[in-house]
C-alpha cells in the first residue's frame, strides 16, 4: 500500500513538473503577445522528433559506447532548434497579426498547430506511427521504501526546479527580463521608453519554445513514445495548468501543473477504469476553477479601466 | 446616409444586373469547380477566384458598389439565389459525390451561421459548436434507434437537449472572457467527446449504426425524388432539407441582427463594460448567444445523423469546432453571406485537394493562416449598421 502511494506520488510530481514547464511557456507568451499561443503544445512536442532525427547522425560520430552522450547532445540540439522554430513562428505568423483583434492570432495559432502536426505526420519518416522514445536514464537512482526511483524522475524534477529558478532570476534581474516584463505590462509605454519590442518578442518566443521542447522531451520520455498528435493534449494540459495557477506567474505555473497532474493521477488511481477518464477529471477541475476563481490561484485580478 | 455612401450607389437597373450576374457567376464557378476533374482547369478556376478577391482588395470602390447593390436588392438576391440552389441538382447529372459535398457544405454553413451569433455578433470564442452538433446528432440518433421516434420530433428534442447543454456551458462562461473562455469551451468539447467515447450506451468508439431516414408525407428520404419524370438521387432529399435549414437560419440571423438582441450582441463585441454601463444585461445576452448557437447546431446534427445513418465520436472532435470557427473568420464575421461562402469554400476546397489527399490538412491550415494575414476582415467583411431616417 505504502509503496503504491509513493509510486503515485512520484508519478504526480513528474507529470506536474512537465505540465509546469509547458505552462510557463504559455504564461510568458501570453504576457508578451496577449494571446494564447495555441500551438505551443505542438511546437514543444516536435522536440522529441528532432532529437530522434539527430541521434543516428551523432551516434556514429561518438562511436560505440557513446550512445548516452549522443542522445544528450541531440536533445540539447533539439531544444535549441525548437527555440529557433519559435522565433521563426513569431516572425511569420504572430508578427503580422500583432495589431489584429485577439481572435485572429488565436485562430492562426490553432491552424498553425494543425500545420505542424500534419507536417510531422507527412514529412517525418513513418510520421503517422508512434515512435519509441526511451530516455537513457531508466536505471534506478535510489529507492524509497519498496519503490525504486529512476534517474529519469530525478532528472525531471531537478531540471524543472533549476529551470524555473533560472527563469525567475532571468525575468527579475537581467536587462532582457526587465524588458520582457515591461512589454507585458504595457507594450506602448515600453516602446516609448526605448524598448525594442521585436527583440523582446523574439527572445520570449525562444525561451518559451526551448523550455517547451524540454517539457516535450520529458513528456515523450514519460510515456516512452511520441506521436505526431501528442501536442494537442499536452498543450491543453499545459494551458490549463497556466490558467489554473494564474497566467503570468511562475509559481502559479508550478501550482497549476501540480493540480492538473494531481487530478489526472488521482482519477487514474482511484476511479475504476479511470485511465480512460483522466482528462475528463482534469478538465472538470479546470471548469470548476474558472467558475470560482477565473483569474487563477496566484493570478492578479485585473481591474479594467474604461 | 452620408455623401460618401451616395456616390458609390448604382442605379436600380445596374444594381439588379450586378446582383444577378454575381450570383449566377458564383454558381457557375462552384458548378465548374465541383464537376471538373482536370487539375490544370481547377487550378485556373482557383487563380480566377483569388484574382477576383485581390481585385476587390485593391479597388475598394468596386467592393462598395457590390455591397451596396446587394443591400439595395435584398429580396431579389434572396429569390435568385434560391432559384439557383433549386436548379442546381438538375445540372449535376446524378453525380452523388458532388451532391454529398453540397449537403455537407450546407450543414456546415448552418453550423457556421450558428457560431456566427457568438463569434461574429458578440465576439465570444466558442470552441464547442462541434460538441453541440454532436449532442444534436447523438440525441436524435438515440431517440430514433431506441424508441423509434420520428425524425421531426427528434429534431425538436435534440434542439432542446442541446440548448440545455448550451446553457450548462454558458454558466462557467459567464465568469470568463477571451482566452479563458476559449479554454472552457475547449475543455467542454473534449470532456464530452471522451464521455461519448467511453460510455457504453452511446456505442463507445464504434458509434451508432442504422439511424433511420426521415419520412415526409409517406415519402422516405432514402428514396430518390421524381420531378417531371426526372429521377434525382436520394441525396437531393437531404440537399433540399439542408437548404430549408439554411433559409430558416438566414431568416433567424436577419431577424436577430435587426432586433435589440443583435444590437446588444454588437455592443458586447465592442466593449463589454460600456455595454453593461448602458444597462445591457451582459450575462443574459451571452447566455442567449450560447443557447441560439446550440439550438441551430443541434438541427444540423440531427440532419447529419439521419443523412449518413452512422455517427461516431470521431465526427465531433475539437477539429470540427476549429473548422467551423475558421469558416466564420475566413468568410467574414457577422456577415451572413460571407459566413455561408466561407463554409462552402472550406468544405469543398479540402475535398478537391484529395488529389494530393495526404497533404490536405496541411494545405488547409496554410490557407487559413495566409488568409488571416492577407485579408483578416474575411472574404466579405461585416457591414456598418444602417439606420433609416
Amino acid at each position: 500500500m505504502a509503496a503504491e502511494v509513493i509510486q503515485q506520488l512520484l508519478n504526480w510530481l513528474v507529470l506536474g513538473s512537465i505540465y509546469a514547464l509547458l505552462a510557463i511557456g504559455f504564461s510568458l507568451l501570453f504576457g508578451v503577445i496577449n494571446v494564447i499561443h495555441f500551438s505551443h503544445g505542438d511546437v514543444s512536442l516536435i522536440g522529441p522528433f528532432v532529437a530522434l532525427a539527430i541521434v543516428p547522425a551523432l551516434g556514429s560520430a561518438f562511436g560505440p559506447g557513446g550512445s548516452v552522450s549522443a542522445l544528450l547532445m541531440s536533445m540539447l540540439a533539439a531544444i535549441f532548434i525548437i527555440g529557433i522554430l519559435g522565433v521563426v513562428i513569431e516572425r511569420i505568423v504572430i508578427r503580422p497579426l500583432r495589431d489584429a483583434p485577439a481572435m485572429m492570432p488565436l485562430v492562426a495559432t490553432v491552424a498553425l498547430g494543425i500545420f505542424l502536426r500534419e507536417a510531422i505526420r507527412r514529412f517525418y519518416p513513418q510520421g503517422s506511427n508512434p515512435q519509441a522514445f526511451s530516455m537513457p536514464f531508466s536505471a534506478p537512482a535510489f529507492s524509497l521504501g519498496e519503490v525504486a526511483v529512476s534517474w529519469f524522475s530525478v532528472i525531471v524534477l531537478a531540471t524543472t526546479a533549476t529551470l524555473l529558478a533560472g527563469l525567475f532570476f532571468f525575468l527579475k534581474k537581467t536587462p532582457m527580463g526587465v524588458r520582457i516584463r515591461a512589454v507585458s505590462q504595457d507594450r506602448e509605454a515600453a516602446r516609448l521608453m526605448g524598448v525594442r519590442s521585436n527583440r523582446v518578442f523574439q527572445s520570449s518566443f525562444f525561451i518559451a519554445s526551448a523550455s517547451g521542447a524540454i517539457a516535450g522531451l520529458f513528456y515523450a520520455g514519460n510515456v516512452g513514445a511520441t506521436r505526431f498528435d501528442f501536442g494537442i493534449l499536452a498543450g491543453l494540459m499545459g494551458f490549463s495548468a497556466a490558467v489554473v495557477g494564474g497566467l503570468g506567474s511562475i509559481f502559479g505555473a508550478v501550482v497549476g501543473g501540480l493540480l492538473i497532474a494531481g487530478a489526472e493521477v488521482l482519477a487514474q488511481a482511484l476511479v475504476p477504469d479511470g485511465a480512460a477518464y483522466r482528462q475528463v477529471f482534469a478538465f472538470m477541475m479546470v471548469i470548476v476553477f474558472l467558475l470560482f476563481r477565473p483569474e487563477g490561484l496566484l493570478g492578479k485580478v485585473v481591474v479594467e479601466k474604461v | 446616409m452620408t455623401m460618401a455612401n451616395q456616390s458609390a450607389r448604382l442605379g436600380p437597373g445596374r444594381a439588379t444586373a450586378l446582383v444577378v450576374a454575381l450570383e449566377t457567376g458564383l454558381a457557375i464557378w462552384l458548378y465548374l469547380f465541383l464537376m471538373l476533374e482536370s487539375w490544370p482547369l481547377l487550378l485556373a478556376l482557383l487563380v480566377l477566384g483569388v484574382g477576383a478577391l485581390l481585385y476587390m482588395q485593391r479597388h475598394q470602390a468596386a467592393e462598395r458598389a457590390i455591397i451596396d447593390s446587394f443591400a439595395q436588392c435584398k429580396v431579389l438576391s434572396m429569390v435568385w439565389m434560391s432559384v439557383l440552389v433549386l436548379v442546381f441538382p438538375f445540372l449535376l447529372q446524378g453525380n452523388t459525390y458532388v451532391l454529398h459535398l453540397l449537403v455537407i457544405s450546407q450543414l456546415y454553413a448552418v453550423l457556421a451561421l450558428a457560431l456566427n451569433f457568438q463569434l461574429g455578433s458578440a465576439n465570444i470564442p466558442n470552441f464547442a459548436t462541434g460538441a453541440s452538433y454532436g449532442i444534436g446528432a447523438y440525441t436524435s440518433a438515440l431517440l430514433a434507434l431506441h424508441w423509434g421516434i420520428s425524425f421531426w420530433w427528434c429534431l425538436l428534442a435534440s434542439a432542446m437537449v442541446a440548448t440545455l447543454f448550451g446553457f450548462l456551458l454558458g454558466i462557467p462562461c459567464m465568469r470568463t472572457r477571451n482566452s479563458y473562455l476559449a479554454l472552457v469551451t475547449i475543455a467542454f468539447g473534449i470532456v464530452l467527446q471522451q464521455l461519448i467515447n467511453n460510455f457504453s450506451w452511446t456505442g463507445g468508439p464504434n458509434g451508432l449504426v442504422g439511424i433511420p431516414a426521415p419520412t415526409l408525407f409517406d415519402h422516405s428520404f432514402a428514396d430518390p425524388i421524381v420531378v417531371f419524370g426526372h429521377s434525382l438521387p436520394s441525396q437531393v432529399n437531404f440537399y433540399l432539407l439542408a437548404f430549408a435549414l439554411i433559409v430558416v437560419s438566414v431568416i433567424v440571423a436577419r431577424l436577430l441582427h435587426n432586433s435589440r438582441v443583435g444590437l446588444a450582441w454588437n455592443a458586447l463585441r465592442t466593449d463589454e463594460l460600456a455595454a453593461s454601463a448602458q444597462g445591457i444585461n451582459v450575462t443574459w445576452y451571452k447566455m442567449l448567444a450560447f443557447a441560439v448557437d446550440a439550438f441551430m447546431a443541434a438541427f444540423a446534427g440531427t440532419i447529419y445523423a439521419s443523412y449518413v445513418t452512422y455517427i461516431s465520436p470521431d465526427n465531433f472532435t475539437f477539429l470540427v469546432s476549429v473548422t467551423i470557427m475558421t469558416m466564420v473568420i475566413v468568410g467574414g464575421m457577422d456577415n451572413v453571406l460571407g459566413v455561408i461562402l466561407g463554409a462552402f469554400l472550406l468544405t469543398v476546397l479540402p475535398e478537391k485537394f484529395r488529389i494530393f489527399s495526404d497533404y490536405r490538412l496541411l494545405i488547409y491550415a496554410a490557407v487559413v493562416i495566409l488568409m488571416l494575414i492577407v485579408r483578416p476582415q474575411g472574404l466579405i467583411p461585416k457591414q456598418l449598421r444602417r439606420y433609416k431616417g
